[in-house]
C-alpha cells in the first residue's frame, strides 16, 4: 500500500507539475511580443513640418548628409540628426547615402569641419523618438526613421519622386532584432 | 484507439478497503500535490515578472523622459516675457491652436547660453624621426606642429574658427633662416569669424589659408589629416621656407554657383597680401600692419560634378603688388590650376602654378613654374602613397632667389594604428640645381586627440 500510494504520489505529481508549468507558461507567452517578420522596412528621411522640401534626389539627400549643404531653401541652417553607430538605420544611410564606412564618415565630418567647408557636426541620437522629437522640434533638422516609426509631429520628404510608402523606394532597414 | 478494460473486483475491492483505512496517509500526499503547485505557480511569476520587467523599464524611461519634458516646458515659461492682456473684451472661446503655433511653441530657441562655454576643441601633433645627406643636417627626432583646433557656433549664422600652433625650431623665410633650433613659438595661424547667409553665399573674415590652388584650403596645420609626411614644397608654409602666400588676413567670399550636376563653387577674396620688405626678416604674413595700401585679390573657381563623385577641377587667379625696400615695385601674379580625385580609399591630387613676377620698369618677367602629382590607394589601414614635385625658379629672381630647381620623387607608406594614429615612412629625393641631390628618410606619428 505504501509503494502504491508513493507511486499515486509520484504520479500525480507529475500531472500537477505539468499542468501547472503548461498554465503557467502559455499567459507568458501569450504577453510577450512575437518574433518579427523577417522583411525589410522602408527607412524615411524626415524633416520639421514647417520645412517646404517635399522631395529631395538622392545626390541632393547625399549632399545633405555629407554637410556639403549648410541651408534650406528657406534659409534655415541644415541640422543632421544621425543615431548612434551599430544601429541598422544608420548603417543604412551610411551604405545607400553616404556610400561611405563609420570611419570615412568620421573622417569626412572631421575633415570638414577643420577646413570650415562643414559648419557643424551631426546631431547623435539614440532612439528613434529622440529623433522625432528633435525634428520636430528643430526647424532645420533632418533625419531619418523607420516607417514604422513615423508619426504626423515629423515630414517624410519623397526620394527621387518616390514617397517611403511607394513602391521602388530605396532605402530599406532590415527587422529589429526581438530580443 | 484501444482503451483499458476494467479492473478485477478484488483489486477494487482492495483499493476501496484501503482508501478507507489510509485516508489520512492520503492526506500529506494531497498537501504535497498542493505545496508542490504552490512551489511551481510561484515560479511561473518569477518568469512573468521577469518577462514584464522590460516592459517596466521602458515605461519607467518613458515617465523619465515625460518628466524631463515637463521640466523643460516649466523653466521655458519661467524665461519667457509675461504676456500683457489685450484691452479687448474677453473672448468666450479661445481659439483653436493649429498645429504651427504649437510647433512655434516647442521650437528650441537658438540663442547664446552665458551659462556654458561654446568652445569645442580638437588637437593635432606629430613628432617625427628624420634624416638626410645634406651636409651639416643631423638625423633627429623632431617635435611637430601642435596644434590646438577651436570652433564655436556663435549663432545660427556665425561661426568662430581658429588654430593655435605651437611649433619648435627656427623660421625660414625664402632661404633666411631666423629664431634658435629648440625654441617654441605659438602662431596663430588661422583666425576666423564665418557668417554663412546661404549655401551661396559664405563670408569670412581674419586670417585664413587663401584659396590658390587645392591643398592649401584642403589641409591646414595637420600632419594627420595628410597623406604624406609634409606638405608639398608648392605649399609649404611661408615660415618653413614656401614661396607662396599661403595665409592671408582679409575678408573672403565663398559659395556656390547655380550650376545644376556641375557643382560650381567661387572664392573670392581681398587681404593684405605678403610682406614685401626686402630682405625679410619680419613676419611675411601682415597680421596687424600692412606695408602698402595695395591690397591681395584672389579669385578661384572650381567644380565638383555630380557624375564623378569625388573630382574637383578648378583654378584660381592671385593678384598682388609688392614694394620690396630698394627696390622697384613689382607686380606679383599666381596662376592655380588643380584636377583632383579625392574618395575614401583612393586619391589622385595634381595641381600646377605659375608664380609671376614682373618689376616695373623692367622688361624681364620672373616665372616660376611649379607642379606636383600625388596618388595614393588605401588598403586595409595601410596606404601606399608615390608624389612627385617639380619648381623651377630663376637665380635672379627677386623675392626668392634661393629656391632654384627642385625636383624628385617620394614614395611613402601610411598606417592608420587606430582611428585616430598615423604612422608614416617616407623615402624623398630631391635634385637640386648646382648641388647635390638630397635623400630624405622621414619616420612620423601624427595624431589627432
Amino acid at each position: 500500500m505504501r509503494r502504491l500510494a508513493g507511486l499515486l504520489f509520484i504520479l500525480a505529481n507529475a500531472v500537477f507539475s505539468i499542468a501547472a508549468l503548461s498554465l503557467g507558461s502559455a499567459p507568458n507567452s501569450r504577453s510577450l511580443p512575437g518574433p518579427q517578420i523577417a522583411s525589410e522596412q522602408n527607412l524615411a528621411v524626415v524633416v520639421n513640418l514647417s520645412n517646404p522640401v517635399q522631395s529631395l534626389s538622392m545626390p541632393e539627400l547625399r549632399r545633405i548628409f555629407l554637410g556639403e549643404r549648410s541651408h534650406w531653401p528657406n534659409g534655415r541652417r541644415i541640422t543632421l540628426v544621425m543615431m548612434e553607430p551599430g544601429q541598422p538605420e544608420r548603417a543604412v544611410v551610411l551604405r545607400d547615402i553616404c556610400q561611405m564606412n563609420e570611419t570615412d564618415f568620421n573622417n569626412h565630418f572631421l575633415h570638414g569641419v577643420f577646413t570650415g567647408e562643414v559648419l557643424v557636426s551631426p546631431k547623435t541620437l539614440a532612439t528613434p523618438v529622440g529623433v522625432r522629437k528633435f525634428v520636430f522640434n528643430v526647424p532645420g533638422a533632418i533625419g531619418y526613421l523607420r516607417v514604422s516609426d513615423l508619426d504626423p509631429s515629423v515630414k517624410a520628404v519623397r526620394i527621387d519622386e518616390r514617397g517611403p510608402e511607394d513602391k521602388g523606394y530605396r532605402l530599406h532597414v532590415p527587422p529589429r532584432s526581438s530580443k | 484507439m484501444k482503451f483499458p478494460g476494467p479492473l478485477p473486483i478484488r483489486v477494487t475491492f482492495a483499493l476501496k478497503l484501503a482508501s478507507r483505512k489510509m485516508v489520512w496517509r492520503i492526506f500529506p500526499l494531497l498537501l504535497g500535490i498542493l505545496v508542490n503547485t504552490t512551489v511551481l505557480r510561484a515560479q511561473q511569476l518569477i518568469d512573468r515578472t521577469a518577462a514584464d520587467k522590460q516592459t517596466l523599464q521602458l515605461l519607467l524611461q518613458r515617465i523619465d523622459q515625460l518628466e524631463a519634458r515637463v521640466k523643460q516646458l516649466e523653466a521655458a515659461k519661467q524665461q519667457a516675457p509675461p504676456i500683457s492682456l489685450p484691452s479687448a473684451p474677453a473672448q468666450t472661446s479661445a481659439p483653436p491652436v493649429s498645429e504651427a503655433e504649437l510647433q512655434a511653441d516647442n521650437a528650441v530657441p537658438e540663442r547664446m547660453d552665458a551659462s556654458k562655454t561654446l568652445l569645442r576643441m580638437r588637437g593635432f601633433g606629430d613628432i617625427t624621426l628624420h634624416g638626410d645627406s645634406q651636409r651639416h643636417d643631423t638625423t633627429a627626432f623632431s617635435l611637430g606642429q601642435l596644434n590646438l583646433f577651436i570652433t564655436s557656433d556663435i549663432s545660427e549664422k556665425f561661426k568662430f574658427l581658429s588654430e593655435i600652433v605651437f611649433e619648435g625650431g627656427p623660421d625660414n623665410i625664402f632661404g633666411e633662416t631666423r629664431g634658435e633650433n629648440n625654441a617654441f613659438g605659438v602662431d596663430v595661424e588661422r583666425m576666423v569669424l564665418q557668417y554663412s547667409h546661404s549655401d551661396y553665399f559664405k563670408l569670412a573674415v581674419g586670417r585664413y589659408h587663401t584659396a590658390i590652388g587645392y591643398y592649401n584650403t584642403a589641409y591646414h596645420h595637420s600632419t594627420w589629416f595628410q597623406t604624406t609626411t609634409g606638405r608639398p614644397f608648392l605649399f609649404q608654409f611661408e615660415d618653413r621656407g614656401g614661396i607662396l602666400p599661403v595665409h592671408t588676413v582679409g575678408a573672403s567670399a565663398s559659395g556656390l554657383i547655380p550650376s545644376g550636376h556641375l557643382g560650381l563653387h567661387y572664392v573670392a577674396e581681398v587681404g593684405n597680401g605678403r610682406a614685401s620688405r626686402s630682405p625679410i626678416t619680419d613676419e611675411p604674413v601682415q597680421n596687424v600692419v600692412d606695408d602698402q595700401n595695395h591690397k591681395a585679390f584672389n579669385l578661384a573657381l572650381f567644380a565638383r560634378p555630380d557624375a564623378v563623385r569625388g573630382l574637383q577641377v578648378g583654378f584660381s587667379a592671385y593678384r598682388d603688388l609688392l614694394a620690396p625696400v630698394n627696390l622697384p615695385r613689382i607686380g606679383e601674379t599666381i596662376f592655380a590650376a588643380h584636377a583632383v580625385l579625392v574618395r575614401s580609399k583612393f586619391e589622385w591630387l595634381n595641381e600646377a602654378l605659375l608664380v609671376r613676377h614682373a618689376p616695373n620698369g623692367i622688361p624681364r618677367i620672373f616665372n616660376t613654374p611649379g607642379f606636383y602629382t600625388q596618388v595614393s590607394k588605401q588598403f586595409g589601414s595601410y596606404r601606399p602613397y608615390f608624389r612627385y614635385q617639380y619648381v623651377n625658379a630663376s637665380s635672379a629672381e627677386p623675392i626668392f632667389p634661393d629656391v632654384g630647381l627642385r625636383q624628385g620623387p617620394s614614395f611613402g607608406l601610411r598606417y592608420d594604428a587606430s582611428e585616430t594614429v598615423a604612422v608614416k615612412l617616407q623615402y624623398d629625393y630631391t635634385a637640386l640645381r648646382g648641388q647635390p641631390a638630397v635623400n630624405a628618410l622621414a619616420l612620423q606619428v601624427g595624431f589627432t586627440f
